[in-house]
């Protein structure tokens, strides 16, 4: 009856016009501008697409992309499928029984993401190598002959999925402690079975968190440089680095990466879709923990044995190898220069923490300020670019600021300034970068604990008369203090570990720890890797630990 | 002083309205109820006069100056309005004066008109507390102190009992109003419950699905309710159906919709009761004692079922029930549908 009036002006275009002049502010300007900024380099792979293929392109099509495109579908298609045993097993076990150091296995499950992929790649081929460890057992046991040789697609399949498991692990067990409980209770009293209740029930209602930690993983398996160029391998990474470097053909490498980003967004569009399809996981959690079975006897052995793998395989028989190796060489590789290269290390790594922290905070504070509402959207496509692999982030913010370089140069030149390259080849570049492709690891906790923080708390200030800024400084950022220094330390951990783009666009003359251990193991001497890697995986255990603790109390 | 100006405001672009056409007017220094159940609305509403929603349509003025329509939004922090919030939304990390203080940092002689606020809620001893050392009561009255020290020229409750057992409800209730009065100011004040709302305010707003459906003086709502579901809000009523029409033998006028409240029906009524002029008997279903009072649950001829309450403990299985006609209410058919 009255709904023809005012609900029909209230949405014609002529008031959302009017509304969309009035709610129009600063920072929705700002949102916008800073989004624009962080996906500058894909829109610029994107604007070379039009600048043609290179000369080699036809020769790549011909002869190496089949190879690519084979490879990558080999490595997601096995990774996904060991991941996800290993994931999902361990995370159910230690969920839903208790066993012998159930406790400790449980954060030790975590700690393999603490190493960075190649380098389990550089220990396992030292262990499987001729004359390494294997060798040496197998020649103890009067079993020369048999040789196992991992350097090749199937090993790095498995290198891979056993750094990478740990992504599935803990999504899937999140939901576990979290969500599952009253429904195993019910179960329970149906009276079915545990086998059954894990597949008819559990496995199905985990599957959005269980496919959201796989598809991770396989963004981080298409991310890989390190691990398939030391195994040989050639994927769409090793593709982009090869255009780029041995050919000098940017612009292959623009359609390697055109390619890859593809691919990437067919596995997000995946996810999405398994995620929309399943949506019966409510987000409350339940308040209530699983009670965990004792298992007995020849079970209890199964279970332990079942969980402790790939702690071994992931963790323990790495560093193993890297300890054994890094005593070997410490008098070599440990020197003054090694020293200085750390602290090298170190200081980029929490700069651009800090710089990709502070990127962080202006896109989620920024589009909460803004009075449009799809600005808070606007500000999610800025955090994509964790879903783009290292290497194409590096070509999108290479070629863009060769050429503002040149046109820099030219510029200063006029003024009879030789200011040399200013973007291009510096720090500059290369913490823009992470900003770009870590925002989201720094984005995700920020907004979470600014979620926990209920809305009337900085409304009530307001009201009370106190503006945005400063609403922001005394009030949200005190209570948000632990989620912005947990995403310092999650960011500063992936910039520890970051090879492919820090390869691409490093200064020449500055080396990270990631880079000096990729260098020795091209050089032939991966023994002296061993070093700069266990510095990585000690500075990155720490934090795993305590960012586990955070998921505990979660 | 206030002035809402045919207000909307959608969180889905027009399919649904959480408020809907809202037009209104608040006198200075009134205590306005605005009652309605979960989703009616209220919270969307106060939060659009505190200028923390946009509208959608409509406007809003305060004493004539337009703070929000379709061309101009001013600021919640320009607004000079106070806001209790349901959750209190005290800042944890600040000690009780430090809240109170927050919102006059500005103001001269600061310190003592926190601790005058303090003193006015009765908690002059507390201010180096933290929130979390406070008991739920407590919490409220620094919330409503918070919100008084700037002095703003309207104050708005946002469920601020809601939180609370019945008991404390009741008591503190009285205490926040008292201490409202001696402000003066001007009050919205948010509720799901009648009983806050007739005990407190000066006039009562009602809104059902995001509209106004009556806004009148507490007195007015109980007698005259505009709609059955207004009526219903004040008291178990009985909608007077063709069927019930038959029983009582009462024709009613069929353009209107009828009503009468469950508690004036009499139950056995005396033969030289010339106030009840409608009768008729039911069979009595149930019977639930409820301490000095017994509710029954009836029957009539014709299949309609009733429930009404009665003092007399002797209660036979069919009874004689009655009413008189100038308890009825009535109602336009129009805005039943």
């Amino acid at each position: 009856m009255r709904q023809g009036g005012n609900k029909n002006k209230a949405f014609s275009l002529k008031t959302r016009l009017k509304r969309l002049k009035r709610d129009s502010n600063r920072w929705s300007v700002f949102t916008l501008a800073i989004v624009l900024f962080l996906a500058l380099p894909i829109v610029f792979i994107g604007v070379e697409l039009f600048s043609g293929p290179g000369e080699t392109w036809g020769h790549i099509v011909e002869y190496l992309l089949p190879d690519y495109i084979w490879n990558s579908l080999y490595l997601v298609f096995f990774c996904s499928i060991l991941v996800l045993v290993l994931g999902v097993s361990s995370a159910w076990f230690v969920s839903r029984f208790d066993f012998l150091f159930r406790k400790q296995m449980e954060w030790l499950l975590i700690l393999p993401l603490a190493i960075p992929s190649y380098i389990v790649g550089y220990a396992y081929a030292g262990i499987f190598d001729y004359g390494g460890s294997m060798d040496l057992i197998f020649r103890q046991l009067n079993l020369d002959f048999v040789r196992i040789d991992i350097m090749n697609r199937a090993g790095l399949a498995f290198v891979l999925s056993i750094s990478l498991f740990p992504y599935v692990y803990v999504s899937a067990r999140a939901f576990f402690l979290n969500q599952a409980n009253n429904l195993l209770e019910a179960s329970k009293m149906l009276g079915v079975g545990e086998a059954k209740t894990f597949f008819k029930l559990m496995l199905p209602l985990a599957r959005p968190a269980i496919v959201a930690g796989l598809v991770l993983v396989l963004m981080e398996v298409l991310n890989d440089y390190g691990a398939a160029k030391y195994y040989g391998v050639n994927t769409f990474t090793t593709g982009i680095f090869r255009s780029w470097f041995s050919l000098e053909e940017p612009q292959t490498a623009v359609y390697l990466s055109a390619l890859l980003i593809l691919i990437i967004f067919a596995l997000i569009l995946f996810e999405k879709w398994q995620v929309r399809k399943v949506k019966f996981t409510s987000a409350k959690s339940n308040s209530t923990q699983i009670q965990r079975k004792e298992p007995k006897g020849a079970i209890k052995w199964g279970i332990f044995s079942v969980v402790l793998l790939p702690i071994l395989l992931g963790f323990i028989l790495p560093v193993a190898q890297l300890i054994y190796w890094a005593i070997l060489t410490a008098s070599t590789v440990f020197d003054f220069r090694f020293i200085v290269l750390s602290l090298q290390s170190f200081g980029i790594a929490i700069t651009s923490a800090i710089i990709t922290v502070f990127f962080a905070l202006l896109l989620i504070y920024f589009s909460k300020w803004s009075a449009l509402r799809f600005i808070k959207n606007v500000a999610r496509v800025g955090v994509l670019g964790y879903a783009i692999p290292g290497a194409v982030i590096a070509i999108g913010i290479m070629i863009p600021t060769l050429a503002l370089d040149k046109w820099l140069i030219k510029m200063l030149g006029n003024f009879g300034i030789d200011s040399g390259l200013i973007i291009n080849g510096t720090l500059i570049a290369l913490f823009y970068a992470y900003a770009v492709r870590f925002l989201a690891v720094a984005y995700n906790p920020i907004d979470s604990t600014a979620l926990k923080v209920d809305n009337s708390i900085p409304d009530s200030s307001k009201v009370l008369g106190v503006g945005n800024l400063k609403t922001f400084f005394k009030i949200e950022f005190p209570l948000i203090k632990t989620g912005v220094f947990s995403a310092v330390i999650l960011v500063f951990i992936d910039v520890m570990k970051e090879l492919p783009l820090t390869l691409i666009l490093k200064p020449y003359h500055v080396d990270t720890l990631a880079v000096k251990a990729f260098e020795y193991a091209s050089d032939e001497m991966v023994m002296e890797a061993s070093i700069p890697s266990l510095f990585i995986i000690f500075t990155a255990m720490i934090p795993v630990i305590f960012l586990n603790k955070l998921l505990i109390k979660k | 002083m206030l002035t809402i100006d045919s207000l909307s405001k959608s969180f889905d672009k027009g399919k649904n309205y959480a408020i809907e056409d809202v037009t209104f007017n608040l006198m200075a220094g009134h205590v306005c109820a605005i009652v309605g159940e979960s989703g009616s609305g209220k919270t969307t509403l106060v939060r659009l006069i505190a200028g923390l929603e946009r509208p959608d349509h409509g406007s809003i003025a305060m004493d004539g100056k337009v703070i929000a329509s379709l061309n101009k939004f001013v600021q919640p922090e320009k607004r000079k309005i106070g806001l209790v919030f349901q959750e209190y939304a005290l800042f944890p990390h600040l000690t009780i004066l430090d809240n109170i203080l927050y919102g006059i940092s500005k103001v001269k002689h600061k310190k003592q008109r926190a601790q005058d606020m303090l003193d006015l809620v009765g908690l002059d001893d507390m201010g180096s507390r933290y929130p979390h050392q406070l008991s739920g009561g407590q919490q409220q009255r620094v919330a409503l102190a918070r919100a008084l020290a700037p002095e703003p020229s309207l104050l708005i409750l946002d469920e601020p009992f809601s939180n609370l057992d019945t008991m404390l409800r009741t008591q503190l209730r009285n205490e926040v109003f008292d201490i409202i009065k001696k402000t003066e100011v001007t009050v919205l004040f948010v509720t799901h419950d009648t009983q806050d709302a007739l005990s407190v305010a000066d006039e009562i707003l009602i809104l059902q699905n995001g509209k106004v459906i009556q806004k009148d003086v507490a007195s007015n709502l109980y007698v005259k309710p505009s709609t059955l579901y207004v009526a219903s809000l004040f008291g178990s009523t009985v909608h007077i159906n063709k069927n019930l029409q038959n029983a009582f033998r009462c024709p009613l006028k069929e353009t209107c919709c009828h009503a009468i409240r469950n508690e004036k029906i009499k139950v056995n009524p005396s033969p030289d009761d010339f106030d009840c002029e409608y009768l008729t008997t039911a069979q009595v279903i149930k019977k639930i004692e409820l301490g000095d009072s017994i509710q029954l649950l009836l029957k009539l001829e014709s299949g309609e079922q009733l429930t009404v309450m009665t003092q007399d403990k002797n209660i036979a299985d069919t009874i004689n029930i009655g009413f008189n006609s100038k308890d009825i209410l009535e109602f336009d058919q129009e805005q039943e549908s």
